[in-house]
């Protein structure tokens, strides 16, 4: 009876739009027809649906639409792109840690710690140039939970949270492909692996001391993900190959 | 046929090379008909101007901006450079152009 017009509106939505909707998740490989498909319907939701319930989670619109439009323009038509996203957030239950009590005296009488890890984002992209981009996002968040008696006699609780992100950008290079290392090093919070097998993958992490607002969140995986191709300078730009 | 030479891609750079359908008016450079943004302009010259309604228009001015960034961040130059001189030059500061193309939303100037 209420809210017609806004059910039917949900049902004309890509069918991953409305799996978005209902439970915060994304699993799922397409091609760039695919991903520009279900982009033009989440650009319009917001005029569509009104009713918090039903909002797109956070970072949909402000990270991985903006990603996946990024990594496809480095791709091959046709080429698949896996997207894993959990964008519940810190609270299910399931990314909680087992709760710890930590030793304390007077006038606190309890502390409890437990830590919430938040594997929100995983991306495969193969990319035109033969190599191939894994990227990770995690959070971790740290709970303490204080309860002490004040001087007044009264009982208070209190609690402390610190965030943390992580993100890892591994890119394997193409077969026979080594890569140099860059002129200059990069920045001290970005640091780099390379794993030596039939490929030569660069791994680069960096360990943010906070959790990026989603304006910056873009930004912050560019910049990561940069130093992985700072190690393959490309040539002078050449056409595109087209496969059709 | 003379391929269409607007950049594509972010991290890997690439020539569009569609057939060109006509040429910006500002840099003179061919374009295909997917590249025509605002003001019959490739999408590098309308971004600088501006702009930034057509999607390739955005994605260039976006792409500029956030590579000059990371170059700052790395103090690696280079990294910006490899964006050609149609990709750069529009965006330099003292670059006059046309002011036919200048996006006059914002010009200071208000009535008394």
């Amino acid at each position: 009876m209420f809210w017609r017009k806004t059910k039917a509106a949900i049902a004309s939505f890509h069918p991953l739009h409305q799996a978005l909707i209902s439970h915060h998740t994304i699993n799922v490989t397409l091609d760039p027809a695919g991903w520009t498909a279900l982009v033009a319907s989440l650009s319009r939701h917001n005029a569509l649906v009104r009713r918090r319930k039903w909002a797109l989670p956070p970072r949909t619109l402000d990270v991985l639409v903006p990603l996946v439009q990024l990594l496809a323009a480095d791709m091959a038509p046709g080429a698949p792109l896996a997207v894993a996203a959990d964008l519940r957030g810190g609270k299910p239950a399931e990314k909680a840690g087992q709760r710890q009590q930590l030793p304390v005296r007077p006038p606190v009488r309890s502390a409890t710690q437990w830590f919430v890890t938040d594997p929100w984002l995983w991306v495969r992209a193969p990319l035109r140039d033969g190599s191939v981009l894994g990227l990770t996002v995690v959070d971790r968040f740290r709970h303490r939970r204080v309860q002490k008696r004040s001087r007044s006699g009264k009982y208070k609780t209190k609690t402390k949270t610190k965030q943390t992100q992580v993100i890892r950008v591994t890119r394997t290079l193409p077969r026979g492909l080594a890569g140099q290392r860059p002129g200059t090093a990069p920045p001290a919070w970005i640091s780099v692996r390379i794993r030596d097998r039939k490929r030569r993958a660069l791994t680069a992490t960096a360990k943010m001391p906070t959790v990026p607002c989603s304006s910056e969140q873009v930004q912050h995986i560019l910049t990561v993900a940069t130093e992985t191709f700072r190690w393959t300078p490309p040539g002078p730009a050449r056409p595109e190959r087209r496969t059709a | 046929m003379t391929g269409c030479a607007v950049t594509t891609g972010f991290f890997v750079l690439a020539k569009c090379g569609a057939p060109a359908v006509t040429g910006c008016p500002q840099c003179r450079r061919p374009l295909c008909a997917a590249h025509v943004a605002d003001l019959n302009l490739c999408p590098e010259c309308a971004a600088a101007y501006g702009h930034g309604g057509h999607p390739a228009a955005a994605a260039a001015g976006y792409r500029r901006g956030i590579r000059s960034r990371i170059a700052r961040v790395y103090s690696d130059r280079h990294w910006y450079d490899q964006l050609d001189t149609y990709d750069r030059a529009a965006f330099e500061p003292g670059a006059a152009g046309n002011p036919e193309f200048a996006d006059e939303r914002d010009s200071g100037l208000v009535d008394s």
